[in-house]
Formats: C-alpha cells, structure tokens, sequence
C-alpha cells in the first residue's frame, strides 16, 4: 500500500468512521437514551449543557476524568488498572467492525459477524474481572451477576446473529450488508430473531430490566462500585461505545445496515446518516423497554431466558433453516 | 456452603434513612438478619419537656416529614385530652380533611418509593408528579407542603372557604382517576406480580405476633384499624371501608396501600359536603390539668401512639412518643430471614424493606453508653418507672 493509502486508513480508524466519530457519537447516544428515558418518564433530562442539554454526557466524562482517582487497598491493581482499558479497547475495535460509511467496516474481512459476538463475550468477562478484582462485596454478587446473565443471553444472541448469516449464506458483516439491499431482513422470517436480538442486546447493555449486575437499589452500583475518576469514566465511555455497536449490529443485520438512496458522489454523508438514524430507531426501542419494565429478579432473569428467548431463538433458527 | 455478611446501610440508595441491615447471605439467600436503627437520635421527647404545650407544636410535627399530619393530631388530641373540653365538630372535619390528604400523598409517595426499590423507575415519577396535586392542595389550605401544623390545640388553624372546598373536590377527581389507572397497573403488570407475590411472607399469626401495625398488619388480613376501632376525629360519621387483603406479601401491601387510596379520597369527598358549621377553634389556657392522657392515630405507616403526663404546669413533665415503624421491626425480621422453602433473595431485600415505609428517624431510641467502662446499655420498662420516680438516673 502506498503512503498516502497508509494516512487514508489511519485517519479513517482515528477520526472517521474510527475512534473521534465513535467518541461523539457514543456521547450523543447517551444523550438521546437519557433524553428520551426522562420525556417518557414525564421529566426533563439534561436540560442545560448544551442546546437541550446535548453536551451533557460530554460534560460528564470531562468531569469523571477530572476527578480524584482512588484505588482502594485490597484491590488486585494490575486488574484494577487494566480491566477499564481492556473494556474500551474492545468495545471500540467491535466498532471498526461495523458497516458505517460504506458497505464495509474499517476492518472487514470473512467471519467478522462471529468476531463481534465474540467481543461482547469478551467484554461480559472484563466486567466479570472489574468486579472480581476490586474484592467488594457488592462488587463480587455483581459480578457474579454478570456471568449468570451472559449465560442467559449469550446463546440467544449468537443464534439471532446465525440466523441472519444463514439467511444471507455468509458470516462477513459487508456481504449481510449487501444482501439486503432489496429487502431488509427484518421483513420476513427474521423478525423473531430481531425480536431476540433486542431482548437479548438489553441483557448485554445492563439495562432494565436486566440490570441486575449494577442495580442500584440492591447491590448499589454493583461490579464498578469500587472505580472512581478516569477508571469510571472509561468504563462508562466503553459502555456508551457498546451501545451504539449494539444498535449498529442490530442495524446492520436486521435493517439494511447503511443503505439506502444515496446521491452519486456523497455517498459517505447519507450512509452515515442512514446508519445513525437506523440505529437510533433500535436504540429507542431500547429505552423504551427500560422505561416500560421493572427489574426482574436474578433466578427469574436467567429462568426467562431458558424458558422463553432461547426456544424462540432456536425455534426462529429453524424457521430460517427450514425456509432456506 | 459458607455464608458471608452484607451490610445494608446505614448509607445505602435504596435506603432513604439510616438503618444498617446487617445480613447473612448464602449465595444470593438470606439466612440471618439483625439491624440497628440508632444512627439519628434527635432527642425530641426530652425537648418537648423544656417547652409549653402550644410551643410543642411545631417540634413534634418535625418528627417525621412525612406523616407530619398524624403526629400533630395525635399530639393536640393528647394535649385535649387534659383540658377536658370538647372540641368543635367543625375542627374535627377539618382535621380528617387534612389528615386524609397526608395520608394521601404518604402513601402515593410510598407507591413511588416501592416502584423505584424494583428498578420500575417510570412509575416512581409518575406517582410522584400525581402527588404533587396533593402537596399544592396542602399549600393552599395550610400554607405549607410539609409539616403543615394545621391541627392546633383546640381546633385547627384556618378554616376550608367554599372555593377552596371545590377546588378540593376536582382534585380528589384527578387523584381518583390516576389511582385507579395505578391499581389497575399494579394489578396486571407482570413484572411487579413477579417481584412482589410471595416476596416478604408475613403470615397473619406472625403478623399478630410480632403487633405490627398499619397497612403490614392489614395486607395479612388482620382487620385492625385504630380509625375504626378507636374513631378519634369525626371517624364514626365519615364512612369508609378498612382494606385489608390475604395474600400477606408485598403484594398485598401495595393492593391495601393503593384501594386506600381510594378510601381517602371518598372520605375527603363526604367530609367536605357534609362539612359542619360554627367555630373551627376555642381558646384554651395555658395550663392543662395535672394527670396523663394516651392517644393513639392511625398514621400513614400505622397506629401512632402518644402519651404525655401533666402535672399541671404548662410543660409536659414527661412526652412519650410510639411511632409505627418501631413496631414494624418485629415483622421486617421476620419477613427478612429465609425459613423453609420461603427464601429471601438479596433482590428482594429492598422491596420488603420498602415495603414497611420505614421511617427510621422517628423510631431511633436511646441506647445509653457508660464512657469510662466502655459500656452500652438499653433501659428497661421496670428500670424507666423507677426513673421517672425517683425524677432522676440510676445509678
């Protein structure tokens, strides 16, 4: 690859579609759940940062990074220290993953719809390592928590994933992509796994109703109750990022990814667009269900995954299979 | 497998006052609870010595923000009782208003509360915004949202206008209205019956036992309402129905929580129609009669009990204040501890807990500590009577 091949793709992983744009559009995520949350809810939301409160999230992150960073005495601190990194880390490359600016990812190669099931696994277990290391005892029963839910949701979620993949007959995320380009696979037998996807995209995100793992009444902030300061504000950040991958996958699989009617020569600008307002469609059922639900109980979260996600993602699996 | 203990408070977000709930956990079941409520001790009865009856007042309404509205009735009631002079009907009507209202908005804002302990954050603001209906219907007739002191000795301290009466009545409607919308929410949302049936089993023979109070007794089918069985203010004209249900969970507390919501509202409705005339207060001396006077309310939370004994001064010579949560504590250990196949899980902890209503501060009592040995002692009954005889501690 040439020199200037080499700056084209660096800048493209560091500013656009990369690491600045997942940066801002993370915060802007942020906002929207919370803004939409609080409208539902009959309240204002952030109000006063920004135009309607825009930059609050961004307010937020500089004021955590800000912060007195504490590390307690009988943390494990290598863990301590890592396990925030290695969060951001993955949620971010899961992000070069996905189809925003064009057809393809940043990083696009066949098996990369496997690759970003994988990475949420991954950051189940680094939430699983931040609560056990800090040796808290809220953090550990969150902790603990957050392996009993991956438990739950992490098959579902791959079968909605595969039934997607058997559909279009292959496992890369740009030719899903393209195999919706005349119908999106969310009309058709898919819808029930759009279904599970979501369901299961609300396990993976701590949201009510699953938000077992840092629920505030209970078990106070649960795995992260230990992070102060920078540490809190990357895992937070890394939890916004993992939002937006999440609605993005849901996008991608199950709403056409970034396509639709372009103009010829600004096809970047109306792909993003049509990414962002996909996304924002599923990150609104989202919070809709966070503001419709309570919190269900440990026992009873697990038992309704056993009971009713996973026979519908196998039942959906088979549908898919069967119609093939 | 081994256990380990959790400490629950006494800062804790599902707790809104200081309590330290200290469990023993097995996994996720609790096996073992003991708690300690001694985190605000304000000191109030012994205060309320060192000043008049009138200006007792405002002291005792600050004992709990909440069912502010119950302890100032409770206290005038008590403080008439040594005068031995009846007060006028129309006071007493005013009274129930008033009171009923508080009733009101505690137990909305208990429903909030509840909401919010299983994460159902929606409903927590939705009830809280419907509340406010209440608290500005408390501003306009007494002039404040909280510790209204509206209940005066000898009558109350203004009167309910015409306009204000109907005013009263149009947002008893919206009140009736958003409630019913809640009790028909609580009753089919499938995430609240999964949290709350079967969660904080308290059986009706337990419930008798322990002499818990208030809605917790009533929602374990006990029929026990001092509102009904001691009427207290205009309660044996003012017609209403004491809820109780069977289910003796969580459940069946916010069901009885909710259709008394209900409950107040017809009572405000026939109250303000049926609203005697004549005066709404007679002066009273200073100085009441020597002797003692017990009363007791059914506050938001429960039968709120208040003893006082005069011996003729203007200051009480002793204030003895019962509050419904101090009675409650007996059941919430009860209903925490795991026992058969009734297992408690650490989720659950908050909405049992939530459950009670607790009003930690205005239960907290004096545990007495000797420095110098590094002794901590509580009195009992026997040892508080041979105080207050011999007018001093023992030694």
């Amino acid at each position: 690859m040439s020199l200037e091949g080499y700056i084209i793709e660096t800048l493209r992983a560091v500013i656009f579609p990369g690491f600045l744009f997942m940066f801002f559009l993370a915060l802007f995520y942020e906002w929207f759940d919370r803004k939409f949350y609080a409208r539902l809810q009959n309240r204002v939301g952030p109000l006063y940062t920004g135009y309607s409160g825009i930059l609050q999230p961004f307010a937020d992150f500089v004021k955590l990074l800000s912060k007195e960073d504490i590390v307690p005495q009988k943390v494990d601190r290598f863990l301590f220290t890592m396990t925030p990194l290695f969060s951001l880390t993955l949620t971010i490359f899961a992000c070069l993953l996905l189809p925003i600016s064009s057809g393809s990812g940043i990083v696009s190669f066949n098996g990369d719809a496997i690759i970003s099931i994988t990475i949420l696994t991954f950051i189940c277990i680094t939430v699983f390592f931040a609560g056990i290391c800090s040796y808290n005892r809220f953090a550990i029963i969150g902790a603990e928590r957050s392996f009993l839910q991956l438990i739950g949701y992490e098959i579902p979620l791959m079968l909605s994933v595969v039934g997607v993949a058997l559909t279009a007959k292959v496992l890369s995320l740009s030719s899903i992509v393209s195999s919706q380009e005349n119908l999106w696979h969310i009309f058709g037998p898919q819808a029930l796994g759009f279904v599970v996807f979501i369901v299961a995209a609300q396990a993976e995100l701590e949201r009510i109703p699953f938000d077992l793992p840092e629920a505030e009444q209970e078990i106070i902030a649960g795995w992260n109750v230990d992070y102060t300061g920078r540490r809190l504000a990357m895992f937070r950040l890394a939890r916004d990022i993992e939002l937006v991958f999440l609605c993005g996958l849901g996008a991608t699989l199950f709403l056409g990814g970034p396509l639709g009617p372009v103009i010829e020569g600004y096809s970047t600008v109306f792909y993003t667009v049509y990414f962002v307002i996909k996304s924002l469609f599923i990150l609104a059922i989202l919070t809709v269900v966070r503001a419709l639900f309570g919190r269900l109980r440990i026992d009873q979260v697990v038992g309704f995954s056993w009971k009713y996600i996973l026979p519908l993602a196998l039942l959906q699996f088979i549908v898919v299979r069967l119609l093939l | 497998m081994s256990t380990f203990d959790i400490p629950i408070g006494p800062q804790h977000p599902a707790l809104p006052e200081p309590l330290l709930l200290k469990l023993e956990v097995e996994g996720e079941a609790v096996v073992g609870v003991n708690f300690d409520v001694s985190y605000m001790h304000r000191g109030i009865e012994k205060l309320l010595e060192t000043r008049s009856y009138f200006q007792g007042l405002p002291l005792i309404e600050r004992i709990c923000g909440i069912c502010n509205a119950a302890h100032g009735v409770c206290y005038t009631l008590n403080v008439e009782k040594l005068y031995d002079k009846e007060i006028p009907k129309r006071a007493q009507y005013l009274r129930l208003i008033v009171e009923e209202l508080s009733r009101i908005h505690s137990h909305l804002l208990w429903l909030g509360i509840a909401a919010y302990e299983i994460g159902f954050n929606t409903m927590f603001m939705y009830t809280w915004r419907d509340r406010e209906h209440v608290m500005d219907m408390l501003e306009s007739i007494t002039g404040n949202r909280i510790t209204t002191e509206y209940s005066q000795i000898g009558g109350v301290r203004r009167d309910i206008p015409p306009e204000l009466a109907s005013r009263l009545l149009k947002v008893m409607d919206v009140i009736e209205e958003r409630t019913k919308y809640y009790i028909r929410v609580a009753l089919t949302d499938r995430v609240i019956a999964k949290r709350t049936q079967g969660v904080g089993y308290l059986s009706t023979a337990d419930a008798k036992s322990t002499c818990s109070v208030g809605p917790i007794v009533r929602a374990s089918s006990v029929k026990f309402d001092v509102r009904a069985s001691d009427p207290y203010v205009a309660h044996d004209e003012v017609p209403f129905n004491v809820i109780t249900s069977d289910s003796c969970d969580v459940f069946g507390r916010v069901v009885v929580r909710a259709k008394e919501l209900l409950e107040c509202v017809n009572m405000i409705r026939y109250a303000v129609q049926h609203l005697p005339e004549g005066p709404f207060r007679i002066k009273l001396p200073m100085k009441p009669n020597a002797g003692e006077a017990l009363t007791r309310v059914e506050a938001p939370r429960g039968e709120l009990l208040h003893y006082t004994l005069s011996d003729g001064t203007p200051k009480p010579y002793r204030y003895k204040v019962r509050t419904p949560t101090l009675a409650n504590l007996g059941a919430l250990r009860v209903m925490l501890t795991s026992k058969g196949r009734y297992v408690v899980n650490i989720g659950d902890i908050p909405i049992i807990y939530g459950a009670l209503d607790p009003c930690i501060c205005c239960t907290a009592r004096v545990n007495f500590v000797d420095v110098k040995k590094g002794k901590s002692w509580i009195w009992s009954l026997d040892e508080i009577r041979e105080m207050s005889r011999r007018g001093g501690l023992l030694k």
